[in-house]
């Protein structure tokens, strides 16, 4: 009932619609890539900065080396959503540990963690990320890594807070006079239901890492053996004035793509929070 | 009995005609004033390249702080602090003589104890320093007007390297007795050139203004020089073109964005000016590498690799093929009488064949790591082709980025790399640019940009060091010919592209490209026709 | 009253002041070996950017940076020199550390206030139309350019700004602070810098804007909800005064929380709005720190934005009291 509940709102939303399509076409992309474009993207395959529509080959034309925008975009895609859901994962699986770890057991231990959090969220995210980075020497796995340990500190509060308060509850409180282990109790009792505002939240944490990986690209730090969109757009700065369409498409597959995902999280939002939607 | 031998060079008259530009109609008088806006990149870290000759700092440090000497554009001697050398028969002694009434900026009187301080100085602490002057046993000053160099061996380099770009002539009285390295006059430098050093905003300007006392009169013509940092490639482009900048030079502007640049009616380039430091690209690999230690290996990857790709895609046509490691442009030492490798995918096939790496079942014969040198996209492109030039040959090669002090703790100190690239300075001389790569006493991990091949080979080192202390300009040239014939047949890198650096500059800037270090001289020609 | 809520204040202040040392030494303990980790060290960087060295250059920059000593032995002198309020010289720009910063933090401090006083100002009054149009239209409208502006990477919002306002109208400069050599003074100064300012702060104000402007929406609708404003209303303002004086004001609450938490990204976070559009802050000092191994300077940035952090929370804590009567000062 409250499932179906949640899905029929999901459905009923326009911006969930749009979303979920958006998404979809673009994992449907990332997944297809090898079959559309079966070499790799960095290869040298044409005539360098052909434009758009110049030839028909190259759709998306060419850049400042001769290799095909197109493909890029479309291996690019695998790049972006892989780290966006790998590093999210990381993420909430530390924030979740960290998070439930204080919330449940409070005390000492809460103090030291959530101090560690803080320590966490003192730094600048971003100056974070590249001092990472820089000492891990960046690759996919890396690189994931990395957004994983910069991002956790959100969740690890959002989940302490909710632990805290669900803590106290009669059904938990009455878990334990049952005699329920700790483990129990925190990952069957209380976890399922401090969940929903960390779902909400990990669609944007999934736009927040392939915005930070663009970043990352753009700056140089990426991994050179893949092609993505920050790496393009990073390539094609050069040429802002002569070949803009090399900023200009892969920074739209990156808009759309968090556009996308910030749309089916608005949407997770008004399911789950349904007191904040629109009356 | 002392013989000298003939090398005179006389100040005053001689000199200044020596000094007529070559390149500009004579007609054009000089015009008094105006502000040259000299775009650098990265922003220096100091003004006084004394240990740190990083291409910025050695771009700047010579409007204030002048060398000995300049160079020609065919590298002859031109006077500059020095006004006469004479070198003694056997090369042992060189004795150099000063030029009268020069001041420091802060008015204190130049001597030859300034010069003796300095070299002992750069002996010290410059990167190249120790080798430019590792055979000077002592320095004499029998008055303020000459320095006497006592050689224990003759260094028929050093006379190359005593540039103001490369070796500093620093004023003694300011850095005496304090550490050099630490001394807050590198960030405001005090020297005898033609600009007086003014401010310095960091991240923003240094103003560099002119110095009415200069010893050229009327020399400068310019008021002032402000030099600009702009860190967007792109955003540097956009201020050559607008005017925001007069003018700029080396790596400056991406390449792919010359062919727009050089069309502009404004602008000129100008590929003059880097013979006093050019550079060549290098393939590097690691001799300890259980594949790159094999010859043929290393013969397939040389034929794998089409030079002429890089030149056009990565180099945009700044360069030349080039035949091994010493740049064309050195004509005097340079040969191309060398081992040749055309661009033959089969040849590359059939030699791995025989070595013994045969195609696998996913048709890889091996995988290597490729670490470019991280500065600029060029490295990093060259990576990107020879990956797949190579992938096409059966070597998958994994590209691999990281930062300069990862790459130089990598490559130079750990040692953990299969294969790098790079563009690297010949130097003022081969002695002291070329032979640090090559030199077998010269494998030194933990040292930069020492031996990193760990090539040892006992004809080169032979060769490098005759040609160390040869006095005779044919016979040295011989030792360097045959350096590099061994050096090409044996492969410890594959020298692809004599890049051919350039100055970008507003047609209104006159007379700035007059020296073998065109805009790294002191620009006391320079003048602004409005 | 009065008296008894200042002297919570300063309660607060004092126990903020005593709560932020040990955490800035854990801050400074932590960054020092985590940079530790990083492969080279600032000679191998000066060696890397003038293409040669020998031995002997080495050691004595190694020397003379203080890095010929033990991990424990520099990060003993760093705190040493840290208690005595001396935070060191650059490796990088062989420059007092402290001096450097001074130079470059009014230049951050100009783009992060430019841009969060926009996002603010856009982001409360794009909220508050969408709260009071809910569901119609103009709320959606907005919402959706909010998602959007949500959803767009930093650098590529200024790339992108950069082609129409520089490239092709050339109304904008798109790089750097001020137009150097042109000794501008006066007003005619403030354009200039005005100019420059313009497209790095819009860039870099688009992202919090959208969420201002959603969270400014969403506490609304709480707030709207609750019984003083049904009072309110009941007592028969005017609904223009009902947003403004007890909707909105309340709904800040949540805003301004969010944007102190802002206040420390900042710091270091408009790195890439910074190195794109040339600007000569602290986010691209830091940037560079991190390449150049220059781990004075950088500590000393992640210090002072870490210090701004809890600056910023204290301010918040004391405003949310003035907006928000029922939140005590704890």
């Amino acid at each position: 009932m409250q499932r179906s509940g949640t899905l029929w709102l999901l459905l009923r939303n326009p911006n969930a619609l749009v979303g979920g399509l958006l998404l979809l076409v673009i994992v449907a992309m990332a997944a297809a890539a090898s079959l559309l474009y079966p070499d790799d993207p960095s290869d040298m395959v044409a005539q360098p900065f052909m434009w758009p529509g110049q030839d028909a080959a190259y759709p998306l034309g060419t850049d400042n080396m001769g290799r095909d925008v197109a493909a890029g975009i479309v291996h690019g895609a695998r790049i972006s959503l892989a780290i966006g859901f790998a590093s999210t994962a990381i993420c909430l699986l530390l924030g979740i540990a960290v998070g439930a770890l204080a919330g449940y057991f409070g005390g000492w231990l809460d103090d030291a963690l959530s101090r560690l959090t803080e320590l966490f969220q003192t730094i600048p995210p971003f100056l974070f990320l590249i001092v990472l980075v820089a000492i891990a020497t960046p690759t996919v796995a890396t690189i994931t890594l990395c957004i994983g340990v910069v991002s956790w500190p959100t969740i690890a509060r959002l989940v302490r807070a909710e632990f805290r308060a669900l803590r106290r509850r009669e059904f938990v409180q009455a878990a334990e006079t049952l005699g329920y282990s700790h483990a129990r109790i925190a990952l069957q009792e209380i976890l399922p239901n401090a969940l929903p505002p960390v779902i909400v939240t990990t669609s944007v944490l999934v736009a927040t890492a392939i915005l930070n990986e663009s970043a990352l690209s753009f700056l140089g730090l990426g991994d050179p053996n893949v092609v993505s969109w920050g790496t393009m757009i990073g390539t094609g700065r050069e040429v802002l004035r002569t070949a803009w369409y090399l900023t200009a498409i892969p920074g739209a597959a990156i808009v759309i793509t968090v556009l996308a995902l910030n749309l089916v999280g608005e949407a997770l939002n008004d399911a789950l929070n349904p007191r904040l939607g629109v009356e | 009995m002392r013989a000298y031998l003939s090398r005179r060079i006389f100040s005053a008259m001689a000199g200044s005609m020596l000094l007529v530009p070559p390149l500009v109609a004579r007609a054009d008088t000089p015009k008094r004033g105006g502000t040259l806006k000299f775009l650098v990149e990265p922003e220096p870290t100091s003004l006084v390249p004394i240990a740190d000759t990083t291409g910025a700092n050695v771009m700047i440090s010579a409007k204030v702080t002048e060398g000995l000497f300049n160079y020609g554009l065919d590298f002859s001697l031109r006077p500059s602090l020095a006004t006469g050398l004479q070198t003694s028969v056997d090369g042992k002694e060189m004795t150099f003589t000063l030029r009268q009434g020069v001041k420091w900026h802060d008015g204190q009187p130049f001597t030859s104890a300034d010069v003796a301080f300095s070299i002992e100085t750069l002996k010290k602490y410059h990167p190249r320093g120790k080798a430019t002057f590792a055979n000077v046993a002592e320095i004499r000053t029998p008055d303020d007007h000459t320095v006497v160099l006592v050689m224990s061996l003759p260094a028929p380099y050093l006379i190359n390297a005593l540039a103001g770009q490369e070796s500093p002539i620093i004023p003694r009285h300011i850095y005496d007795g304090s550490n050099p390295l630490a001394n807050p006059h590198n960030n405001a430098p005090i020297g005898t050139g033609p600009f007086v050093f003014k401010d310095w905003q960091r991240g923003n300007f240094i103003l560099l203004e002119r110095n009415p006392d200069y010893w050229d009169q009327p020399k400068p013509y310019l008021d002032r020089i402000i030099v600009r940092t702009i860190p967007d490639a792109a955003a540097r482009s956009v201020a050559l073109e607008t005017g925001e900048v007069d003018i700029g030079g080396e790596y400056l502007v991406p390449l792919s964005d010359m062919g727009r640049l050089g069309s502009l009616p404004q602008l000129g380039i100008e590929t003059q000016g880097y013979a006093y430091s050019p550079n060549v690209h290098r393939i590097e690999f690691n001799l300890d590498n259980p594949y790159f230690k094999n010859l043929p290996v290393r013969q397939a990857v040389a034929h794998a690799i089409n030079k002429d790709i890089l030149l056009r895609t990565v180099w945009y046509g700044f360069g030349v093929v080039t035949t091994g490691p010493i740049h064309p442009d050195v004509a005097r030492f340079y040969t191309a009488d060398v081992v040749k490798y055309a661009f033959e995918p089969s040849t590359a096939e059939k030699l791995l064949d025989e070595a013994g790496f045969r195609r696998g079942e996913d048709g890889v014969r091996f995988s290597v790591m490729h670490d470019p040198l991280p500065i600029g996209l060029m490295h990093m492109q060259t990576g990107e082709y020879i990956k797949q030039a190579l992938g096409k040959v059966g070597i998958k090669v994994t590209l691999r980025s990281q930062d300069m002090a990862g790459y130089i703790k990598r490559v130079f100190t750990d040692r953990q790399f299969d294969f790098t690239n790079g563009a690297m300075t010949n130097g003022p001389d081969p002695t002291l640019g070329v032979q640090r790569f090559y030199w077998s006493k010269n494998f030194r991990p933990g040292v930069p940009f020492s031996n990193a091949s760990h090539f040892s080979n006992p004809d080169v080192d032979r060769l490098l060091e005759a040609a160390q202390s040869e006095i005779d300009l044919h016979k040295r040239a011989e030792d360097f010919y045959g350096f590099q014939r061994i050096v090409v047949q044996e492969l410890p890198d594959i020298t692809p592209i004599a890049v051919k650096l350039f100055t970008i500059y507003n047609k209104k800037v006159k007379n700035h490209t007059l020296t073998a270090d065109g805009i790294h001289c002191n620009l006391a020609d320079v003048y602004i026709d409005s | 009253m009065a008296l008894s809520r200042t002297g919570r204040v300063a309660r607060r202040l004092r126990r903020t002041g005593l709560q932020a040392i040990p955490s800035v030494l854990g801050i400074v303990i932590f960054n020092f070996l985590l940079l530790q980790l990083a492969p080279g060290d600032a000679a191998d960087v000066i060696a890397g950017a003038s293409g040669a060295a020998t031995a002997e250059t080495m050691a004595a920059l190694r020397a003379q940076l203080g890095l010929d000593h033990s991990m424990l032995h520099q990060l003993g002198a760093y705190l040493w020199n840290l208690a005595h309020l001396r935070l060191g010289i650059s490796a990088h720009f062989n420059m007092p550390v402290g001096v450097l910063i001074l130079q470059r933090l009014p230049n951050t401090l100009l783009l992060m206030i430019t841009a969060l006083l926009l996002a603010l100002t856009f982001g409360i009054a794009a909220g508050a139309v969408m709260a009071t149009f809910a569901g119609r239209w103009a709320d959606r409208l907005l919402s959706i350019l909010a998602l959007l502006f949500y959803s767009v990477p930093g650098f590529w919002a200024g790339l992108t700004l950069i082609i129409i306002f520089s490239v092709r109208l050339q109304w904008l400069p798109s790089d750097g602070f001020t137009t150097v050599g042109a000794d501008l003074t006066g007003i005619a100064y403030a354009r200039d810098l005005l100019a420059h300012l313009v497209m790095p702060a819009v860039s870099l104000s688009l992202f919090f804007l959208a969420i201002y402007a959603r969270l400014t929406r969403a506490a609304m609708l709480e707030v709207a909800r609750q019984d003083f404003v049904r009072t309110a209303e009941a007592k028969g303002l005017s609904a223009f005064t009902v947003t403004v004086r007890h909707i909105l004001r309340n709904a800040l609450v949540p805003v301004s929380t969010v944007a102190g938490l802002h206040i420390g990204m900042l710091m270091g976070g408009s790195i890439v709005t910074e190195t794109v559009f040339g600007w000569p802050g602290l986010g691209s000092l830091a940037y560079e720190a991190v390449f150049a191994r220059d781990f004075n300077l950088l500590l000393a940035i992640v210090l002072l934005s870490a210090i701004v952090v809890i600056i910023a929370n204290v301010l918040i804590d004391l405003l949310h009291t003035w907006l928000d009567p029922r939140v005590e000062a704890i």
